[in-house]
Parts: structure tokens; C-alpha cells; sequence
């Protein structure tokens, strides 16, 4: 398991030889590069670390804001959360890496959008740990692949959870357990993740799981594609930042 | 203390420490890694001790004092979980041939699914020793 024989990003893979510091914009989600290194990611389909910590009781909302507030613009916000007293390092760690794995699995999904790169450009959240953009590279594509090595029916991640009554003793570990109690039927996986404060991709993962075990239905049809998006004219327009104007859609239509 | 790289050195101090991570038995993610892994690649022991620990962490014979929950029928027991839904389980001890593993879960107060996990050799190491070290580190590693 050396290097990725298909790159999940060409272009990543090319700012991390070049050693780049800015923000790479794709269609779901922008990882940002310090010196060819990952140090924050973001996703409208992941859950922040905000949502992480709060959830939870962690850190009461009025914690976060106040650190945001004081250390965003030094871009320092985790760092501001341990000298504070807030967090401890390693829960920071722990927390802030699961985020960035998370958020970048679904920023490296494939897409037929454009990519873009700002150099320069920073995350006020700040630098905590620092990955290599070959080990997210590596990551990304291997959970791709447990995915489907779990269940190989994709539909289960986008369509809303619906429990299966259990078999006669069938039984459940407690975490799958609390995911199954939130399923409403209507929730999406991404919905799930947001309301218990886990990583987005440890829901879809449990999910599969679940419906592997047959303790959630999976859609016969591959949910009928919600009527894909007209492929976007692509307009001669003097900026088009396309890949930054769907993804500032895709969150509006995430809040209708 | 410490980070996760400064709990990791502190465990490869211990006598017979061969390799040490922490990892994430959801998803098999390897947060950090020091020193060797027995298959010579750290990812793919994480991805493996992370199965054997979520088996652990899920399995009822592990969980609570045998209470169980209703959920449409499904049996379950450990409903009376930490806030981050931490498991019942402590540690997992495996003993082979040449060594020995010892994964201890870490108990945060936000939701996670992460473990340290230390090889040692089985000549030079210390289980017990390293056994209650691991707890301390797992402590710590979450409360400073």
C-alpha cells in the first residue's frame, strides 16, 4: 500500500510536490494546503468541528463563538480553544483530524466540476495537525473502497434511513444503536451525522453496515437521480468560479 | 500534556515497545503511528485491530451487566454509555508467539470511536506494566 495508482486529485497530488499554500476548491468541499500539506478541510457535507464539539455538550456553543471570535482572525481558532483552557490537546487533535478526514473524503469525491486553486488563501480554524496530502489521498480511496466492500449500494447514502424490524435476536452495537433510534425515515445519512455530531462518513459507513445486516432498507431503484442537475452551461463569464457557486448552492439547498 | 505524538512516544518508551498508534475503529483511520507495525505498513494494521476493537466495543457479551434495550426488538446492552458513547470495554490484550498487543480504548466527551494501540515483544516486554502505562496514557491523552 504504497502510492494511490490512480491519484483521487492529479492537482493535489501536484500542489503537494510543489510544496503550495492556498485553498483547493472543489465541487463539494475546499481542502486547505500549508506548505503541500493538508491542515484543514472543509465540506458542506461533513459536519465542522463546531458541530462535533457541541453536539455533544463538549463545549457549550457560546465557548466556540467566543473563540472564533477572539482567534479567527489570527487564524488560531484551535490553538485559541487549548490556551484557553477549552480543550485539551489531544481531544483537539482527535477531533480536528477526524473532521479534516471526513470533509476531505467528501471533497475528493468524484466530480465533473471544475477545480480551482487560491493561493495564499488560509482557514481561520488555524493549523493543528498537519497530514500529508498522500496519506488523505490514500484515506479517501480506501474508504471508497470499504464502502462498498461493506455493502456495495451507494443509494443507501443519500436516501433517507429507514429501520428494518430485527431479526429474532439479532442485536446491535450501541453506537448503530443510536443511529437506528434517529432514523426517523425521513433523515438522510448526512442529516444523522449532523444531529448525533459524528463524522458524516462514519454514519455512511454504519449505515451500510446496517443495511448490509438488513436493520435498514436500501432503495431497490438507485433513488431516482433527484432529477440531475442540467449539466451547467458552461458560459464565457471573466471569473467563473464555478466550482465556488455550486457549493454556495448546494448549502442554500441544503438550509430549504 | 500531550498530543497525540507525544502519547505515542511516551508508550514507545516503554520496555519492548515495538509500535504504537492510535486509531479510529469506525473507520480504520490511523490518527498517528511510531515505530514499527508487525506487517511492515502501520495503515494496515490500524485498518485490522480496528475490526477486532469495534467487535469488541459492539459486541453484548462485552456490553453492560446484561440489561437490555428495546429497538424494534433488537437486543442491545450498553445503554448507560459515556457521553461520547464510549464502550463498556477497557482494553484488549492478544497474545502471539513473538509479542504482545495491547489496545485500550480512549474515552472522550464528544463523540469518537478511537484506541491506542501498543505491540510490544514478548521477550523484552512488560504486559502488566504496559497494561496500566496505556490506561494512563489514554487518560491523559483526553484530559490533559
Amino acid at each position: 500500500m504504497s502510492a494511490v495508482a490512480t491519484p483521487v486529485s492529479p492537482m493535489l497530488v501536484r500542489l503537494a510536490a510543489e510544496k503550495a499554500t492556498g485553498a483547493l476548491l472543489r465541487d463539494h468541499g475546499t481542502l486547505y494546503l500549508v506548505d503541500g500539506r493538508i491542515v484543514h478541510a472543509e465540506s458542506p457535507a461533513a459536519p465542522g468541528v463546531d458541530v462535533l464539539l457541541t453536539t455533544g455538550g463538549r463545549l457549550p456553543r457560546e465557548g466556540w463563538d467566543e473563540a472564533v471570535d477572539r482567534a479567527g482572525a489570527h487564524r488560531a481558532v484551535g490553538r485559541f480553544l487549548v490556551d484557553s483552557g477549552r480543550l485539551h490537546d489531544g481531544e483537539l487533535e482527535i477531533c480536528h483530524l477526524g473532521a479534516v478526514f471526513d470533509a476531505a473524503f467528501f471533497a475528493l469525491s468524484p466530480t465533473s466540476g471544475p477545480t480551482r486553486f487560491r493561493y495564499g488563501v488560509g482557514h481561520w480554524f488555524g493549523t493543528v495537525r498537519p497530514v500529508s496530502a498522500e496519506a488523505v489521498e490514500r484515506e479517501t480511496a480506501r474508504r471508497r473502497e470499504l464502502l462498498d466492500a461493506v455493502w456495495p449500494y451507494a443509494a443507501v447514502d443519500t436516501a433517507p434511513v429507514v429501520p428494518r424490524p430485527a431479526a429474532p435476536g439479532q442485536t446491535v452495537g450501541a453506537r448503530r444503536r443510536a443511529l437506528l433510534a434517529a432514523a426517523d425515515g425521513k433523515r438522510t445519512p448526512a442529516e444523522l451525522a449532523r444531529l448525533l455530531g459524528r463524522p458524516a462518513f462514519h454514519t455512511l459507513l454504519d449505515v451500510r453496515r446496517l443495511a448490509a445486516a438488513g436493520l435498514v432498507a436500501t432503495p431497490l431503484d438507485p433513488a431516482p437521480d433527484p432529477a440531475p442537475p442540467p449539466p451547467l452551461p458552461v458560459l464565457p463569464v471573466a471569473d467563473p468560479d464555478i466550482a465556488l457557486l455550486r457549493r454556495l448552492r448546494d448549502a442554500l439547498e441544503a438550509h430549504l | 500534556m500531550p498530543g497525540i505524538d507525544e502519547c505515542l512516544l511516551e508508550a514507545m518508551a516503554l520496555p519492548g515497545a515495538r509500535g504504537a498508534s492510535l486509531v479510529d475503529w469506525t473507520s480504520g483511520l490511523a490518527l498517528g503511528t511510531a515505530g514499527d507495525s508487525p506487517v511492515g505498513c502501520h495503515e494496515t494494521t490500524a485498518a485490522e485491530t480496528a475490526e477486532l476493537a469495534r467487535s469488541a466495543a459492539e459486541f453484548d457479551t462485552f456490553g453492560a451487566r446484561g440489561e437490555s434495550a428495546g429497538n424494534d426488538g433488537l437486543a442491545g446492552a450498553a445503554d448507560d454509555d459515556g457521553p461520547g458513547g464510549g464502550p463498556h470495554v477497557e482494553d484488549l490484550i492478544v497474545t502471539t508467539r513473538a509479542g504482545y498487543h495491547v489496545l485500550r480504548f480512549v474515552e472522550t466527551s464528544f463523540d469518537s470511536s478511537v484506541f491506542l494501540h501498543l505491540w510490544l515483544d514478548r521477550d523484552t516486554g512488560n504486559l502488566a506494566l504496559a497494561r496500566i502505562r496505556l490506561r494512563d496514557l489514554a487518560e491523559r491523552l483526553v484530559l490533559g
